[in-house]
């Protein structure tokens, strides 16, 4: 038998196909019509788990919309968004923490959502000093998606072993952290983050000491002297009870050296909860903290992770994307995963969180935390100057003094 | 009548004096054709190469902060190099830098020239060794640094666990949180990881020595040494000028093992020149100044290129 392809069959073959191939990316459309990026900076297997979770609440209650997520580790994240910005290759969505947010505004980088915000039928779940640290003349850029509320995970066990109360100020710290200490077997009171990203805290300490970066009329300096003593508190605190690999101790070795018994308290966030309670029992080996207060002030940090619409062409889809965070079941769903707490008040009274007493001192951190000191320049200052100037403390390079006027130097050069 | 016929070509008609083919045909045969061939190189070089570059110049004589768009972006003359000079960082930077690349040369060439010596033998397994002696340099240079983070970690390192175990330590080290280590730490890694490249480039101007020479230098009683550094070495200076060129140029441009080792610390005891001009731009935003201190590396690897090949003398080869 043989077959026989004449003109007309020919032409309704060509005629069926077409119609066949313009019909399928239209089907599809219908399915999935809208398609952003979202930048994130999650590294860890549970923020990944928590980034996965949400996603799958997004895609059941929003079908039409894909979301991609690109993972841009937090060293480089600078350089990747700033180069897209001046390339113009930027994402649709991208997760901004409270510190960068000046330097991204100031490179142009941030899309105005003032109106959409105020328009959000969840705005009232959230105070506007939820906000504070991504607004900017009036205008809002952000939507916060969860926070980063500091508190100090410790040893519960090795505390009620030796006697010792939970520290409530930073001179008890430092008595519970020299006791804990003990070399020989490898032990020691408190992880210090001098390396990678350990310059919030040596902020924090300043701060605790009385030395504000931001001072009430809105100037940017520091008090030369408070400075001084906060670096003295905290390299004396390095020095007889933190190991000795302190200088160069990041996110990693922190926790490492707290879930492998090597250190009694470490200072952290919620977000390393899930990562903690994954090698040690929590309430029985480690229990939680609200950071003690110092002589002069108690900093705890309440910071939030903004989604920002980043590019305009995206902005419907992206905005349905940044507010779905402030879901109470996203968030609720995001904290169980990795244990960074809502920076939704409604989601913050669900009873899985204010019924678990691990998360008390969360709680009470919303009470007295207070946001980062941010300007444009803080970032490149705190990690150029901050960072470099108590590491050299560590290492026998500088003495405080020195140390405080090398910070101070550099905070008039980042800012004039 | 015929010969003047001859001599004189045809008139053109209209078409014929615009007939593209025809033009080309004839131009090719003027001195102007191998400029035109050279025009799309030239281009294609121009936008890849010159324009990047010229842009780099021209950015570190401009203010340039991307987070204080209120400064502009004027043209500011000589005040990034004039800061440069009163930088402490700066120069702590210069001397790392020069202590980076120069050990981190020395070392590489060393062992990859005894890998290549050794390799070269044509001993049974060699070719599996010689693929596998390759692998570090394989390695993505973020994947090396982290895994070596590891390796010589003071909590879980297996390096230090070896090192007590062997009794060399008492207890584990933290390598890259010791001034008076963390260079030697980053320069072990940047070795273990970058040495194959000798390696390969020696092997392959090993194959093209004459077997000849060494049998007469057998017969004329040279020992190895002597035949190494009367035969091997000479014959493969090229080769190893070539290499150490490009292996510097690498080093002093390239941030990224130490920013992922120590990130310049502590303190500033690993800060390097392309680091600093790396944190400079991504951490500052402040382009114009990373800009001048780009310009500087550009200009000293210059400087080191025509030292270099002046010295080894490879041209006049």
């Amino acid at each position: 038998m043989t077959t026989r392809f004449d003109r007309r069959s020919v032409l309704k073959l060509g005629g069926g196909l077409l119609a066949a191939s313009a019909l399928t990316p239209i089907t599809g459309a219908f399915a999935q019509s809208k398609s952003i990026n979202y930048w994130h900076t999650f590294t860890s297997q549970s923020e990944a788990a928590g980034l996965e979770s949400v996603m799958a609440l997004f895609k059941a209650a929003h079908p039409d919309i894909a979301v991609t997520p690109e993972n841009i580790p937090n060293p480089e994240f600078m350089a990747k968004i700033t180069a897209a910005v001046v390339a113009n290759t930027r994402p649709s969505v991208t997760m901004v923490s409270s510190e960068r947010f000046q330097d991204l505004l100031a490179m142009g980088a941030l899309t105005d959502i003032t109106d959409r915000v105020a328009n959000w039928e969840r705005r009232s779940d959230f105070s506007d000093q939820r906000f504070d640290s991504i607004t900017a003349d009036g205008k809002v850029y952000g939507v916060p998606g969860f926070a980063f509320v500091d508190w100090i995970y410790y040893r519960k066990d090795w505390f009620e072993e030796a006697g010792i109360a939970v520290p409530t100020t930073l001179a008890e710290l430092y008595d519970a952290a020299v006791k804990l200490t003990d070399p020989s077997a490898n032990r020691y009171g408190f992880a210090l983050r001098g390396g990678p990203g350990g310059q919030n805290f040596i902020i924090n300490m300043m701060e605790a000491f009385g030395a504000k970066l931001i001072q009430a009329d809105g100037s940017i300096s520091l008090d030369r002297e408070k400075a001084i003593a906060g670096l003295t508190f905290y390299s004396d605190l390095a020095k007889n009870a933190a190991p000795s690999s302190a200088p160069n101790d990041g996110f990693r070795q922190i926790i490492e050296g707290f879930q492998t018994g090597q250190t009694a308290m470490v200072y952290h966030h919620t977000g390393s909860y899930q990562d903690i309670a994954s090698k040690l029992e929590p309430g029985v080996q480690f229990g939680t903290m609200a950071v003690p207060t110092g002589p002069v002030n108690r900093v705890a940090r309440l910071a939030y992770a903004y989604n920002t619409i980043t590019k305009a062409e995206d902005a419907d889809a992206a905005w349905e994307w940044i507010k779905f965070w402030g879901e109470p079941d996203a968030a609720v769903a995001f904290l169980e995963k990795t244990g960074y707490f809502p920076a939704s008040t409604t989601a913050a009274a669900d009873q899985r969180i204010a019924g678990n007493p691990m998360y008390a001192a969360a709680s009470e951190t919303l009470g007295f935390g207070i946001p980062q000191p941010s300007f444009p320049g803080a970032a490149g200052w705190a990690e150029g100057t901050v960072l470099p100037a108590f590491q050299r403390i560590l290492i026998g390079q500088a003495t405080p003094e020195q140390a405080a006027d090398e910070i101070i130097a550099g905070l008039a050069e980042a800012t004039q | 009548m015929s010969r003047v016929a001859a001599a004189s070509p045809p008139p053109r008609s209209v078409w014929d004096s615009l007939n593209p083919v025809r033009l080309l045909g004839e131009l090719s045969e003027t001195r102007y054709w191998m400029y035109l061939l050279l025009l799309p190189s030239a281009l294609l070089i121009t936008a890849v190469v010159l324009y990047p570059t010229v842009y780099g110049f021209q950015m570190s004589f401009h203010e340039m902060r991307l987070n204080r768009p209120a400064l502009g972006t004027g043209f500011v003359g000589l005040k990034h190099y004039a800061r440069m000079v009163s930088d402490p960082i700066f120069w702590t930077s210069l001397v790392n830098t020069a202590a980076w690349v120069t050990s981190s040369i020395i070392l590489e060439f060393l062992v990859g020239l005894i890998a290549a010596l050794a390799l070269n033998r044509n001993l049974p397994g060699t070719k599996v060794l010689a693929v596998l002696i390759l692998i570090p340099y394989f390695l993505p240079n973020v994947v090396a640094g982290h895994m070596w983070a590891l390796m010589l970690d003071p909590r879980l390192g297996v390096i230090n666990d070896v090192l007590v175990r062997i009794g060399w330590l008492e207890s584990y080290k933290a390598w890259f949180a010791d001034p008076t280590t963390a260079m030697g730490a980053a320069i072990v890694v940047e070795v273990w990881h970058s040495f194959p490249f000798f390696t390969l480039l020696i092997m392959a101007g090993l194959k093209g020595i004459p077997a000849d020479l060494y049998k007469a230098a057998d017969i004329d009683g040279a020992g190895a040494f002597s035949q190494l550094r009367l035969i091997t070495l000479p014959m493969l200076k090229t080769i190893i000028a070539a290499a150490v060129i490009l292996r510097v140029i690498g080093l002093v441009n390239s941030p990224d093992l130490l920013l992922i080792l120590t990130s310049g610390g502590p303190g500033r005891s690993t800060q390097v020149l392309s680091l600093y001009a790396f944190q400079t731009a991504y951490k500052d935003f402040n382009f114009g100044y990373a800009g001048a201190l780009s310009v500087v590396m550009f200009v000293l690897l210059m400087g080191f290129a025509y030292i270099y090949i002046r010295l080894s003398k490879v041209n006049q080869d």
